[in-house]
């Protein structure tokens, strides 16, 4: 059965167009990623418009193309000018820039592309390999574990947000509240629609993520100064192959920390910025003995940050199709694409798109190779991408995030919802707090809200339910874990 | 010694630690008018359409009455900021989306896209006109004829005078 949908997803793959998208899609990441300040997650909600009217194979092909593309070029302007292109790259710098120190920047980027491929390569495989044991086991689950899964989902994400935990959790609640405006689900009630007919289907949460990654970002891009940190890169990148010995120096790492570093993106709320910490850590606790030490240019500290971040690429997806739990921000912002396109990720998708599943995880696949061509021939070409000036970028943007917003349901409304969202979205980065929780909010909290209400009226009224079932309780647990776990570190810490 | 940390506690609160976290005040006055207005809805059977809504208000005003409580907005880089070009971006994007309706799309990008471009330090002419007339045209393309998304016509319909594209590339 699983190689009939692999045939099927070749063939899909096969479509010229669908190639197009691919490629397309993982230059515009690499151009994306290669300019620092231009997340993966903001490009994804920016161009994720231009997939409204696609079939949902090709519009994901373009979105991953653009997300591994992002995540690999994001180690670029971390080597070069020791500013990472996505906070994903954030690690790199610790030895990416002293190698770019050094005059050995091509053989940094070369190593971070072998460490992309490898780590991005062993993602996808544990992506084939997990998601239909885990979709299989939630198959069982009812309306008590469904609740459990989101009030886990949306703790562990709060945990994981940043410096300030009652900012995440206020940022994480503010988006459930955002998500209860419409039609009650249960009764049909109308919940702060105000007589607006635009609000009777809810906020449209891709209109909300669009200006909270796009606007917000571009407001606080002109607060700090549009052309402030046009750094130039004038480095000549030479050569296309790395070394025989750096190959070997870096095989070990590069597969240790695709491993570990799958494993970590598939942790709802982690990402591949704690990804590549966690992953370069480990490698200088497992290699303290390497020559040069880790932080003066040691080729392995680049592999692994690398191969970490892009690892948790296929690893975030996990829990996102086998579950409806985003496993980072561009994951929830995936939901939303197939979410258009009337396709609901969560366990019942292997039985419903079995197709569409093989064909996203052999692209994903192949997308990978591409990167891998791309990232070997072109990083002279992609380390010059860092000279374009943000000022000629974001009024593009801008504008794109505006028509993004009408394309949604063709009204201006949407465009308003947008706005509003952005500049909420700015208020509140300025003030610390992250986005990033409201938006995994705004998709959790209707599966929160319509199984909690479903499991009460299952045991008619009595909260026991989820003391009954003993996954919801276990996962309950850990969720509650999860708040309380940073809660008394931060008690610590301040004592 | 907890009732001198009660005390250093209950010394923060007043207006100090307000004008400190202006938007963790404005998160729970907006939560106690959602309070408000939820506590209106008709209760139903067992957990009602209010439920969810007071919840998770009851929650904003909890963590961010802790922000005000602890000030810790006040550890913020703002002085890195200039709100002034954020304010005014944000006022072009306001008057972009305003006409669109009244100029139609294409229009109303090619007045907004000068008007930032120059406010972004892009003085070149070229530059200005390829942005400005090509980048909204080839949006216009991709988003109304190829992908068939319906785009704000206005008052003035110069979309109609642009030539249609062959069947074969509209989806």
């Amino acid at each position: 059965m699983v190689v009939e949908y692999i045939g099927q997803a070749l063939v899909n793959l096969a479509d010229p167009f669908i190639l197009l998208l691919m490629v397309g899609g993982i230059f515009l990441g690499i151009l994306m990623g290669s300019i620092p300040g231009m997340t993966a997650t903001m490009t994804i909600a920016v161009l994720l418009s231009f997939t409204f009217t696609m079939e949902p194979s090709q519009g994901m092909i373009l979105l991953l193309g653009i997300y591994g593309g992002a995540v690999y070029a994001g180690s670029i302007p971390a080597i070069l000018i020791r500013t990472p292109g996505t906070p994903s790259a954030a690690a790199t710098i610790f030895d990416g820039h002293p190698l770019s120190q050094k005059g050995e920047a091509g053989r940094a980027i070369r190593v971070s592309t072998i460490a992309s491929f490898v780590g991005g390569v062993i993602s996808v495989f544990a992506l084939m390999f997990f998601s239909p044991v885990i979709a299989d086991a939630a198959l069982r689950f009812r309306s008590p574990e469904f609740f459990a899964l989101a009030f886990f989902g949306l703790t562990i994400i709060v945990s994981v947000s940043g410096d300030s935990l009652t900012k995440g959790m206020v940022s994480g609640l503010l988006g459930m509240l955002v998500a209860t405006v419409g039609i009650d689900p249960v009764t049909g009630f109308h919940r702060f629609t105000f007589d607006i007919p635009e609000l009777l289907t809810g906020v449209e949460f891709i209109a909300v993520m669009i200006g909270l990654f796009g606007i917000a970002e571009g407001l606080r891009k002109y607060s700090q100064g549009i052309n402030s940190g046009n750094d130039r890169v004038d480095q000549e990148i030479t050569g296309v192959f790395p070394s025989l010995s750096d190959l070997r120096s870096i095989a070990p790492v590069s597969v240790g920390s695709g491993i570990l570093g799958s494993f970590i993106g598939a942790i709802p709320g982690a990402g591949g910025d704690i990804a590549a910490f966690i992953t370069y850590n480990e490698a200088t606790r497992w290699l303290k003995d390497s020559v040069p030490s880790f932080g003066e240019g040691n080729v392995r500290g680049v592999a692994a940050a690398e191969s970490g971040n892009n690892a948790s690429t296929g690893g975030a997806l996990i829990p996102t199709l086998t579950l409806g739990i985003p496993g980072d921000s561009v994951s929830a912002i995936l939901i939303g694409a197939l979410l258009v396109h009337d396709v609901n990720p969560g366990p019942g998708l292997y039985q419903e798109e079995p197709v569409l599943l093989y064909t996203i995880f052999v692209g994903f696949l192949l997308i990978y190779v591409f990167i891998l061509i791309f990232g070997m021939l072109g990083a002279n070409y992609w380390a010059r991408l860092i000279n374009i000036p943000k000022s000629h970028i974001w009024p593009v943007i801008l504008v794109l995030c505006v028509i993004g917003a009408i394309a949604l349901r063709g009204n201006v409304f949407d465009a308003w919802i947008m706005l509003g969202a952005g500049v909420l979205g700015y208020a509140m980065r300025l003030r610390g707090y992250p986005l990033a929780p409201m938006v995994l909010g705004l998709i959790l909290a209707p599966i929160a809200e319509e199984n909690l209400r479903r499991s009460l009226v299952l045991s008619g009224g009595s909260p026991t339910i989820f003391l009954t079932s003993p996954i919801a309780l276990v996962i309950i647990l850990l969720g509650l874990g999860a708040i309380a776990l940073p809660a008394v570190r931060s008690i610590r810490a301040n004592a | 010694m907890v009732i001198q940390k009660v005390g250093a506690v209950l010394d923060r609160i007043g207006l100090e630690s307000v004008r400190s976290s202006p938007l963790s005040v404005f998160f729970i006055l907006f939560s106690v008018v959602v309070v408000f207005f939820a506590s209106q809805f008709p209760s139903g059977d067992g957990v009602g359409p209010s439920f969810f809504p007071i919840a998770v208000s009851v929650g904003i005003i909890f963590f961010a009455g802790i922000d005000v409580l602890t000030g810790s907005e006040t550890e913020l880089e703002i002085s890195e900021f200039d709100f002034k070009p954020a304010a005014v971006v944000a006022g072009f994007l306001v008057a972009y989306v305003l006409v669109m309706p009244h100029l139609g799309f294409l229009v109303s990008t090619m007045v907004f896209m000068p008007v930032v471009l120059y406010y972004s330090n892009i003085h070149s002419k070229l530059l200005l006109a390829v942005l400005s007339i090509g980048f909204p045209i080839a949006l216009f393309y991709i988003f109304g004829r190829i992908f068939l998304v319906r785009l704000p016509e206005g008052i003035i319909p110069v979309s109609r005078l642009l030539p249609q594209l062959p069947l074969a590339v509209t989806f």
